[in-house]
């Protein structure tokens, strides 16, 4: 059996330092009389038992009153330097908010649960299949696969809601029955849809998502057995989906019609989409050679079809820029650390001959060790506290610039594993402050620190140290400097990319007229009439629309057109247009004309291509009055002009698309976007011309009422929040590197006052010293430059790697932020090495 | 006394019965800190007993208050222990010793009041 006494002696190390100095011995000895003084084995267990008693209660009293007595000195310390105390605070503030915030949405992409049972067996089976004929067959080819427990099918649409209080518009998923069962999500109230009602002439049913609920009705459990509308088909509500359901992409409504499409009346285009849940015990890989081997699965070479784990579909796009902006904030946190190192460092010389008397008065080093580890933990407790807000705001600026695909992920530091995280990162870098400059307080010899100069010994180990600190703040602000002209170069590409249009003046707005009065003939009155009417409004100078609008479309009409040649050109976006839509757009007709009023129902069937697609037939003005088949349908079309070629998104490398247009009077489609050209300020014009449009028919809601200067801004949100961000930590962590430098340099300046004294006394001149100094100082910074050349060369293409649109970042670059960064560096250490001009070396021996 | 030396000792009010009794045994003259705990014990028939960490704790809180000091004086070498510290009572410490038993009997005598008290037995 163990010796109670030495076990007593062990736990006592628990104490906090200086009460177990001073109670230690007798501490130990109360508890050996008192085992001494006991008679018999059970008396023994009883002071053990009650000892255990003391101590757990004692314990804890002694180390909140230490840490209490340590936090009051602690104050006073950081008070005495408010400028220092300010720095660090701030520098520490910002990088763990920052780091915090980006974990805050890495947590959401990648970390926190998803509503869904076993979420991590669900994947998206993409549009690896063609539409099986009927909901019979879809359902035989589910329950006989060997790798899927369970699957569903769905495709999106957005469609108006009406029914309840207010008409609004939202996203429908149109699925089959077993949808729920697939995501594991039961309705919250209500029932999923059963078996069967997928069926046509059963599935007048839905279930709406929670917000919706709370929308239209208020949360009233009412909602359920009432009737909606969905672009004017009823549907009976079944259920309420769980809060924070909203599969797939925001999704409010979910119907089980995606066999019978036209049960729902929609515009726009279609894909069958499905999803699955794998069957337990069947890995991702496996599962992937049996979906290869699936009969049914479309076989395409050049896109070959993957199984997608739910979270990395979820994570989608922002998934890579997420972890990129994460490597980066570590970096600035780390620069931040190394920062806050340093000042620390520098405080603990200037408190050396504190400590070393502290030491000689009897503390033990545990004593100051501990006293230390609470001076740092309370400056960066303090900075993770100051640093919530500045997260607070990372999150918000992350919500408005990179959308979460479901509402459950949303970017939130109210988390439990990101307040863990900010909490982890105070404590740990606390911890590393506190104990750096304590193994530094180790070597302290009081007899010896005591009559020593200042300057010597292990302050030449500081000093290198600090050195050190520098280079590796030089290397990280370098590869993130590197990182910043990767993605600012990448958005400058981005800014200049010729669209081939113009945003400004430019108001833009869209209708749906599926679900309403209107069929194919009187949809050509209504555009005819929303038309006159938009161009009619006062300062409008030009107007048209366009089915599938640049910046506002992501899905196409397209199909291969056979020319006359027997040349043949595959996936031609087909888009229907008004008159005097390129006009309004700015964009140039190259040859021929633009449709006119004379292009209807019943005129000759023509249209206009883009100058891609001329390029792929192989000719030009050539093209023009020649007839060939539209990519939509059978129809024989007349080419009557050739438009220059526009870029659908904003990305400056997307491959051009071959477009024809034909006029929206010979292929009217239900969806339109109208755009208008005006004078004078555009955001005016904005309510003006929704009026408009919404006055030829007040039951057709207008949306999208929006700029296009605002659109092309929304598409360009997500690069300029990536190439800020990366700017920002960029600057920041030079602006880092150049506070650490700088206090290296006076710092060294201060330890070396009667060296440079005696040197100038026998004629040294100041200018020379300083030269010296600079010399010097810039040893760390070119080490560190050299190494962070080669790390800003592996991050370049590392990004590149990461995100498509990103620019190479060649050595030269490289050289000359490294020059720019040697640059600052040198104006800091000659503003630092000033204070050596007005050096008396008399002044400097005397004091000495 | 002044009136910041009163509010000073009022602060410190109430005491924890050990530091109470503490204060009450050193009133008699100085004591190391087993000697504190036995006679506690002793006095409260044992329902006062602390262990070495409470015992050390209040001695701790006592000595940071200014309550009691650590005796210079030693008994004579062939009654002491060298290992033993000594501790005595300050004229603060008998000063908060007294405004604690004052508070006391204020309390009692409300007991008396509200309750009446039955004889101690």
């Amino acid at each position: 059996m163990a010796d109670p006494l030495k076990l007593y002696k062990i736990l006592t190390k628990l104490y906090p330092a200086r009460f177990r100095e001073e109670y230690g011995t007798p501490l130990q000895q109360q508890f050996s009389d008192d085992y001494r003084d006991a008679a018999g084995s059970f008396a023994r267990l009883a002071i053990c038992l009650r000892t255990l008693r003391d101590l757990a209660i004692s314990i804890p009293l002694e180390l909140a009153r230490e840490l209490r007595q340590d936090l009051r000195y602690s104050v006073r310390i950081y008070s005495r330097r408010p400028g220092v105390t300010f720095l660090a605070v701030a520098a520490m503030a910002l990088a763990i908010g920052a780091t915090t915030g980006v974990f805050s949405v890495v947590n959401a992409l990648l970390l926190r649960s998803l509503p869904f049972r076993s979420p991590e067996r669900i994947v998206q089976l993409g549009y690896a299949f063609s539409m099986p004929e009927s909901v019979s067959a879809f359902h035989s080819w589910r329950s006989h696969s060997n790798y899927l427990e369970d699957a569903a099918a769905y495709s999106r649409a957005d469609v108006n809601v009406s029914g309840a209080a207010e008409a609004v518009r939202v996203k429908l998923t149109e699925t089959t029955f077993n949808f729920f069962n697939v995501a594991g999500s039961d309705p919250e109230i209500g029932r999923a849809f059963r078996a069967g009602e997928d069926a046509p002439g059963k599935n007048s049913v839905a279930i709406i998502s929670h917000g919706l609920w709370q929308q239209l009705f208020g949360g009233d459990p009412r909602a359920l057995g009432s009737t909606i509308r969905l672009n004017g088909a009823p549907l009976t509500v079944l259920g309420i989906a769980r809060p924070g359901f909203d599969y797939p992409s925001k999704t409010a409504v979910w119907t089980p019609t995606v066999f019978d499409h036209q049960h729902i009346p929609k515009s726009g285009v279609f894909f069958f989409l499905c999803f699955g849940r794998l069957k337990s015990g069947i890995a991702l890989a496996a599962a992937q050679t049996m979906f290869d081997a699936d009969r049914k699965v479309i076989r395409d070479p050049a896109n070959p079809v993957k199984l997608i784990p739910l979270r990395e579909q979820l994570a989608g796009p922002v998934r890579s820029a997420s972890l990129v902006l994460f490597g980066a904030v570590s970096f600035v946190l780390l620069i931040a650390c190394s920062n806050v190192a340093n000042l620390l460092l520098t405080r603990i010389t200037e408190r050396r001959k504190e400590l070393v008397l502290r030491t000689a008065l009897g503390a033990s080093r545990a004593r100051v060790v501990q006293q230390l580890i609470t001076e740092s933990i309370l400056l960066t407790g303090f900075s993770a506290l100051a640093g919530m807000l500045v997260a607070q705001w990372a999150v918000r600026i992350a919500t408005a610039s990179q959308p979460v695909e479901l509402t459950a992920q949303t970017y939130t530091i109210l988390d439990w594993r990101v307040l863990s995280f900010a909490a982890g990162l105070a404590a740990l870098t606390g911890l590393i402050f506190g104990v750096l400059p304590a193994s530094l307080i180790g070597r302290l010899q009081p007899a010896e620190d005591l009559v020593r100069a200042p300057s010597c010994g292990s302050n030449t180990r500081v000093q290198r140290l600090r050195s050190a600190l520098v280079a590796v703040q030089v290397a990280l602000t370098l590869v993130l400097l590197g990182g910043s002209i990767v993605m600012g170069r990448s958005f400058l590409k981005l800014l200049g990319a010729d669209l081939g249009y113009q945003t400004d003046h430019v108001v833009t707005m869209s209708v749906s007229l599926s679900g309403t009065r209107y069929d194919k003939p009187s949809k050509i009155q209504y555009y005819r009439d929303a038309l006159d009417r938009l161009r009619n409004v006062p300062g409008v100078e030009q107007a048209g629309a366009i089915d599938s609008l640049p910046l506002a479309t992501n899905a196409f009409m397209a199909g291969q057109v056979k020319l006359a040649s027997g040349r043949a050109i595959g996936t031609v976006i087909a888009s229907s247009a008004t008159p005097g839509y390129i006009g309004a757009m700015r964009s140039t007709m190259l040859f021929g004309r633009d449709f006119t009023a004379s292009d209807q129902k019943g005129s000759e069937q023509v249209a206009i291509v883009n100058a891609e697609f001329a390029r792929l037939a192989g000719e030009s003005g050539t093209l023009i009055g020649k007839k060939t088949k539209s990519p939509v349908g059978d129809a024989d079309v007349t080419i009557v002009g050739i438009a220059r070629t526009v870029r659908y998104f904003t990305n400056p490398d997307e491959k051009p698309y071959p477009t024809m247009f034909q006029p929206s009077e010979q292929w009217p489609l239900p969806f339109m976007t109208f755009i208008a050209r005006v004078h004078g300020k555009t955001e005016a014009y904005l309510p003006v011309c929704r009026d408009a449009i919404q006055s030829v028919d007040r039951q057709v809601p207008v949306f999208g009422v929006k700029t296009f200067d605002e659109r092309l801004r929304e598409n360009l949100a997500r690069p300029r929040f990536y190439t800020t961000t990366l700017l920002f930590f960029g600057a920041f962590a030079l602006l880092l590197a150049v506070i650490g430098i700088y206090g290296v340099v006076s710092y060294s300046i201060v330890q070396r006052t009667h060296e440079l004294g005696v040197r100038i006394a026998i004629g040294a001149s100041a200018e020379r010293m300083r030269f010296l100094l600079l010399r010097q100082s810039l040893l760390p910074v070119a080490l560190g430059a050299a190494a962070g050349i080669a790390g800003a060369l592996g991050l370049g293409q590392f990004i590149q790697h990461l995100m498509d649109t990103a620019q190479r970042l060649d050595g030269v670059t490289c050289g000359v932020a490294a020059a720019l960064l040697a640059l600052i560096a040198s104006l800091a250490v000659w503003s630092a090495t000033q204070r050596i001009l007005r050096l008396d070396p008399l002044e400097v021996l005397r004091a000495e | 006394m002044s009136r910041k030396d009163e509010s000073s000792v009022q602060d410190l009010l109430p005491l924890s019965p050990a530091a109470f009794h503490m204060l009450l045994l050193l009133g008699e003259g100085e004591r190391h800190g087993y000697a504190l705990k036995r006679e506690m014990a002793k006095q409260t028939k044992g329902k006062l007993n602390p262990g070495p960490g409470v015992l050390y704790g209040t001695i701790n809180k006592l000595l940071e208050q200014g309550l009691i000091v650590e005796s210079e004086e030693r008994p004579a070498s062939h009654l002491d222990d060298e290992r033993r510290r000594y501790y005595r009572i300050t004229p603060l410490g008998r000063r908060v010793a007294q405004a604690e038993a004052v508070r006391m009997r204020q309390l009692v005598e409300m007991a008396e009041a509200n309750l009446g008290l039955p004889e101690p037995a």
